[in-house]
């Protein structure tokens, strides 16, 4: 056990016997130029008692092959119905995809019937839920639920769907798949439920994964070992991963390219670097300035006034205005704030209420009369 | 207020001695039966969810305490706050034994240690308002009248950054950030000396956290209050902990100035925590490391040093600290570890520098 001890070690192998030194899996990434899933303009509203609630409201981002796409907000922002939106688990009523396209390897998912959606749904795109504690049923052999999504998408029976589920469970680090496969939940850790979860939601080698905040129940080291199974995996199957989170940590972690929701629209779209370095919306640059950090001491932490907005009660126009702290008229902040490439690769929500740099961009703004 | 004044705390490794402690813990047990013991004879078999804790937390500062789940820091909150009853050791409230207090000091006590809990969408009772809700402590604990009351629960609230007028709302009508901010007020009703904050915002968005975490400093400067925090994200803990202590497994690991141990973390356990901890830049890339196995299950845990089964290093079995426990040892002023031939990250190359991204 001794001997894999330094630090400097660059290692390979995953035992769970030895430390395992790395930063594999991060920093590199795996990300290529073609592009899996397009969204264009997808709209979700709900309908209740209270007026219509656009949940997501005309939202566009792409995924790249390998690549991993951060949607950040807070409750409320529209990031979890958003993924909804894409496998279409919106519940109707009340929800309602109004308006978009969803454009998976060249097909609207929104034009499927339900018959062709169910075979995408854990196909060619998975989901890993928020609380993988509770994701898997407490009466079924991890066999058994590995082996369910399998059977339906490969068509796989008998011998060639066991050798499958131990594959499956070979590839997220589970020690002695054969022995584990036979078990139930509760005979597994807590890290080993989680990469149950992970092993069914590749097993059908998906082109796109959603993983739905799936680490906030847990400890830092679990989730630590986690994360970076989740990134060896995207390195190995070139999946693109949709990482949505309210965390900045986990942004700068995972991801590459970054979405940062506010009210049910995107503010702002870019590298996670230049998210990070120089971010152009008032609230991105808020948020990440609010975070405590580990690495120093940090003096008074600069806060957010305000509460996020109801959604079923939306300012007309910039619905971050009412908590910007720039100086605007009420007319800078009447308009629906455009979501522009204000440099390449690099879209804000462009509006005087938001955005403390709009004189250098505001060139860009398309003429009013159109809306 | 009944201050003993020549009551002499015992110290204990851990423990500054000249600390102005409001609240000292001493050789704090919780131990739960779970089994063995039948009519007198077996062995019995033993929780050991806090075994042997120290520390003191100080006015007018917090105190951190750390760890995964299942380390015991929940449960020592709980102990200060009554919730539980300890198995052994002893909690000193102003140099007197709580356990030996006579009943109006006790309900002095409690008057005196309040509490804000993690999650304020279960925390607070649907049923009642919030006037009722910041209200009942004064009610049950104070002679004020209905008027002085309602005087105070409107101070109370502005306070705490919420409007008087909304005193006749219920919880229901609030954000999970107004929620918080209403358990802390109904937290500083009675005047407390010590709060004990039970992970006070891993449960709300992240644009609110820092509201509540700075209205928390605010607090205690005005009202020169301490705090024992309970977290997890080590981050928060930096932010507002004055000392901390790291537990595994019913024990503390380390202990010390937050800063020291920030600056200088020694045991391997502490920099596998720190290891993991998410960075604050993309830039920031640490090398992590995951220790063996997973976390032991507490009951019945080894006679000697609770980490051994968890260390990278080569662990002798004959060896003093694997047959009896290991205390903690001052390895720098004010930095205390628990020093066994397998418990130093330096010994094991796993040393982490915290450096922010500039430093990369």
């Amino acid at each position: 056990m001794a001997e894999s001890t330094d630090a400097t070690v660059e290692e390979k192998e995953v035992s769970s016997e030895a430390v395992s030194v790395d930063t594999d899996g991060f920093g590199a990434s795996a990300a290529s130029e073609e592009v899996v899933l397009d969204v264009k303009e997808l709209q979700t509203h709900f309908t209740t008692r209270w007026g219509t609630v656009k949940a997501v409201d005309g939202v566009s981002y792409h995924v790249k092959r390998g690549e991993t796409l951060g949607i950040v907000g807070e409750s409320g922002s529209g990031k979890s119905v958003t993924a909804l939106s894409l496998m279409r688990l919106v519940p109707s009523p009340p929800g309602n995809i109004v308006g978009g396209e969803v454009v998976l390897n060249g097909r609207n998912l929104l034009d499927l019937s339900e018959k062709d959606m169910t075979e995408v749904r854990g196909g060619e795109i998975s989901m890993i839920l928020q609380d993988p504690m509770q994701a898997l049923n407490p009466v079924f052999s991890i066999e058994n639920q590995v082996g369910e999504a399998i059977k339906i998408h490969q068509n796989l029976k008998g011998e060639a769907l066991w050798d499958k589920v131990v594959d499956s469970l070979r590839k997220v680090r589970i020690p002695a798949p054969e022995s584990r496969a036979k078990d139930y939940p509760h005979q597994l850790s807590g890290g080993m439920r989680q990469r149950v979860v992970g092993a069914i939601g590749i097993s059908s080698a998906p082109a796109v994964i959603i993983a739905d905040e799936p680490t906030t129940s847990l400890d830092v080291t679990i989730q630590a070992a986690y994360l970076r199974l989740l990134r060896q995996i995207q390195q190995e199957e070139g999946v693109g991963i949709i990482f949505i989170t309210h965390d900045f940590g986990i942004v700068a972690k995972m991801c590459d390219r970054v979405a940062v929701m506010y009210a049910g629209r995107i503010v702002e779209v870019a590298d996670v670097r230049t998210i990070f370095n120089e971010p152009l919306h008032e609230y991105t640059k808020a948020l990440i300035g609010s975070v405590p950090k580990l690495e120093e001491k940090t003096g008074r932490l600069p806060q957010i006034e305000g509460q996020p907005p109801l959604l079923y009660n939306l300012p007309a126009g910039d619905a971050f205005a009412p908590r910007s702290t720039l100086t605007f008229t009420a007319e800078d902040a009447a308009r629906r704030p455009p979501l522009l490439e204000v440099k390449p690769d690099h879209w804000v929500q462009l509006s005087k209420s938001s955005v403390a740099d709009y004189d250098k961009y505001a060139h860009l703004m398309p003429a009013e009369d159109e809306e | 207020m009944t201050t003993a004044e020549n009551v002499t705390i015992p110290g204990a490794p851990g423990v500054n001695p000249n600390a102005d402690a409001i609240i000292s813990i001493r050789n704090l047990r919780k131990w739960y039966q779970v089994g063995g013991g039948f009519m007198g004879f077996g062995d019995k078999i033993f929780l050991k969810a806090v075994d042997d804790v120290s520390f003191d937390i100080e006015r007018n500062k917090t105190f951190g305490l750390v760890g995964e789940s299942g380390c015991g820091k929940t449960t020592t909150l709980k102990l200060l706050l009554g919730l539980e009853q300890p198995t052994g050791g002893q909690i000193f409230y102003e140099g007197e034994d709580v356990s030996t207090m006579t009943k109006a000091g006790k309900a002095e006590f409690r008057r005196s240690v309040q509490a804000v809990f993690q999650d304020p969408w279960s925390s607070l009772n649907p049923r009642m308002r919030v006037r009722s809700i910041v209200g009942e402590p004064l009610e049950i604990a104070t002679t004020m009248t209905k008027g002085q009351i309602a005087t105070r629960v409107g101070d109370l609230l502005s306070e705490t950054g919420l409007n008087p007028y909304q005193a006749n709302l219920y919880p229901h009508e609030f954000s999970g950030g107004q929620r918080q901010r209403i358990g802390i007020a109904r937290a500083l009703a009675l005047n407390p000396k010590v709060i004990a904050l039970d992970e006070p915002v891993s449960a709300l968005d992240v644009s609110i956290r820092a509201q509540i975490m700075n209205l928390l400093v605010d607090l205690q400067e005005e009202h020169g209050l301490a705090y024992l925090l309970v977290a997890h994200n080590l981050a928060t803990v930096r932010y507002m902990c004055h000392d901390m202590a790291v537990m595994y497994l019913g024990v503390v690991q380390e202990s010390g100035e937050t800063e020291a141990i920030f600056n200088n973390p020694m045991h391997i356990y502490t920099n596998a925590l720190v290891s993991a901890a998410l960075p604050s830049h993309p830039d920031i890339q640490r090398e992590e490391f995951l220790l063996p196995g997973e976390v032991v299950s507490p009951i019945n845990p080894p006679p000697g040093d609770v980490f051994m089964t968890r260390t990278p290093l080569e662990v002798d079995p004959n060896h003093k600290w694997a047959n009896e426990r290991p205390p903690l040892v001052e390895k720098e002023p004010g930095h205390w570890v628990v020093d066994t031939p397998w418990s130093m990250a330096a010994d094991a190359g796993l040393k982490v520098e915290l450096t922010g991204h500039e430093g990369v």
